[in-house]
């Protein structure tokens, strides 16, 4: 198992951001989370690459556990991850080829190999001819993609994506679940975080719903009455 | 791992690159807080060279009776030399007193033709002390040991002055270490709140950094390197401009710039309260990751 969550909760305040989560994600799959707005996607995410632990049980990812992990181990798990962010996070300062290359400058990989694999990289998602670029001469579908290539640059195992289509328009939000499939097909765990499952073809993927903390039987899920 | 603390430093050395305004701004602010260092330090340490210069005559002179035979008062010279603090000590008999006598106060070398062939100046014992002994404290324990000796007269060692000179000394060392100390821990958190808005600027690259398997050290040592520079540089800057200070003052007020070894200790004074500063800014300026 890449991913297991068992009976993990999670409270800021006595506030149940989590209650009771127990989920197994396999490697190679493609998992979507979804849910409405406060029902605990993002806390999830962050209690996979451990920027938050749980208040009660455990989680395990890629071998790592929440209640034996080392705050100076933390960087190894993370480079078993790419993340992706609704709002990009791209570094405002850099180029479009430094900000795909930074995953493989922290981890101390060689100038030629981070110039090959960044090229590589940019060509394969088309953005060569935008690697002089800075963020904001980007397009919004562009900035994703490059966001979306900073995540998959160092070959993770998981890549999570949070509501990686919330900014962007419906024909673009779909070239980027295109490519999020490519992804998965080529062997890499997806986990994708989004309000609407339904921009996910049916059969692509595994679907489970969150609502306020709790995962909910998709059988008798009604949250699509508040997407 | 070299490809790491590569990356490491020219990420440090971008992040200068990258604001280079306020990082120069930074800079001027410290040399200036230096300054102000630097100029006490020259104040102390020319006080300092002067009242040593005063120390370091700091002896005793011990007066014979008159009827003690120049054999006796090698003698006592031996036991004097032999005693704790003693450094070396110096038999001046009465022909050579009173040469110096008419060598030192040729107009008032009459005096001596004026009171006679029976009269002789004293003869006497000049005792230098060591280092550790030119305190009113020690003189005086010697001064008495040696005024209870046979044949001895008279002694003179800088009573009335010697206490005054001692705590001045004292005071000035204490003066130093404190203001030395103070200004480092201002200095320190004048870095430390510089390096924190750097900090709280570059809040997304340090969250993005740590997400993507940036290892801790790897964040904190550009941070460090910046602090380090910024401290040591403006130290530097800080000895340059004082230089020119004391270069167009020199005429007016004659003194010496700071020796080899200060000059070295503010800049290591500087490089390590950069590198306090960054860490303590670091440690509570760092954001953490959000979601």
């Amino acid at each position: 198992m890449l991913i297991s969550f068992g009976n993990v909760s999670r409270f800021y305040n006595d506030w149940p951001a989590l209650e009771n989560i127990n989920l197994q994600v396999q490697r190679g799959e493609f998992l979507v989370i979804s849910g409405p707005s406060g029902a605990g996607k993002t806390t999830l995410f962050r209690h996979i690459w451990m920027g938050d632990l749980p208040s009660i049980g455990t989680v395990e990812v890629a071998g790592y556990r929440s209640d034996r992990i080392r705050k100076s181990d933390l960087h190894y798990l993370r480079r078993k991850l790419g993340i992706v962010f609704q709002d990009f996070r791209l570094l405002p300062e850099r180029t479009v080829f430094d900000n795909v290359a930074l995953p493989l400058q922290v981890a101390g990989t060689s100038p030629k190999a981070i110039r090959r694999r960044v090229f590589s990289l940019l060509a394969e998602m088309e953005l060569n001819h935008r690697r002089g670029s800075y963020p904001h001469e980007l397009s919004g579908g562009e900035q994703q993609r490059v966001a979306i290539a900073r995540a998959m640059v160092a070959h993770p195992v998981i890549l999570l994506a949070d509501e990686p289509t919330g900014n962007l328009d419906p024909e673009v939000s779909r070239m980027v679940i295109d490519l999020l499939i490519e992804i998965n097909r080529s062997g890499t765990t997806v986990i994708l975080a989004t309000h609407d499952p339904r921009q996910v073809p049916a059969g692509t993927a595994r679907f489970i719903y969150l609502d306020r903390g709790h995962l909910v039987n998709p059988s008798i899920w009604d949250g699509y009455r508040q997407l | 791992m070299i490809h790491l603390l590569k990356n490491a430093i020219s990420e440090g050395l971008l992040n200068i690159r990258r604001k280079l305004g306020s990082f120069l701004i930074t800079l001027l602010m410290v040399s200036l807080s230096f300054m102000v260092f630097d100029i006490f330090l020259i104040i102390s340490w020319n006080l300092g060279t002067a009242l040593k210069d005063e120390q370091e005559n700091v002896g005793i002179e011990v007066f014979l009776r008159d009827n003690i035979t120049e054999v006796e008062s090698v003698i006592l010279a031996d036991i004097i030399s032999g005693m704790e603090g003693v450094r070396s000590v110096y038999y001046v008999s009465p022909e050579e007193a009173e040469a110096v006598f008419r060598a030192d106060l040729p107009e008032q070398a009459d005096l001596l033709t004026l009171l006679g062939p029976q009269f002789h100046l004293p003869a006497s014992i000049q005792i230098s002390l060591h280092p550790d002994y030119r305190n009113s404290e020690k003189v005086g324990g010697l001064a008495r040991t040696i005024s209870g000796m046979d044949g001895v007269e008279d002694i003179v060692y800088g009573k009335e002055y010697l206490p005054g000179l001692t705590r001045a000394v004292d005071i000035l060392e204490k003066l130093v270490i404190l203001a030395g100390l103070v200004l480092a821990l201002s200095l320190s958190l004048v870095v430390a709140n510089t390096v924190r808005l750097a900090v709280a600027r570059r809040a997304l690259t340090v969250q993005i950094m740590s997400i993507v398997g940036a290892p801790g050290w790897f964040v904190r040592v550009p941070f460090l390197g910046e602090g380090l520079l910024t401290g040591v540089t403006g130290a530097a800057g800080s000895l340059l401009l004082t230089m020119a200070v004391s270069w167009m003052l020199s005429s007016s007020v004659p003194h010496e710039f700071l020796p080899g070894k200060w000059i070295m200790l503010v800049l290591i004074l500087g490089a390590s309260s950069g590198a306090a500063g960054s860490w303590i800014g670091m440690k509570s300026g760092i954001p953490k990751p959000r979601s």
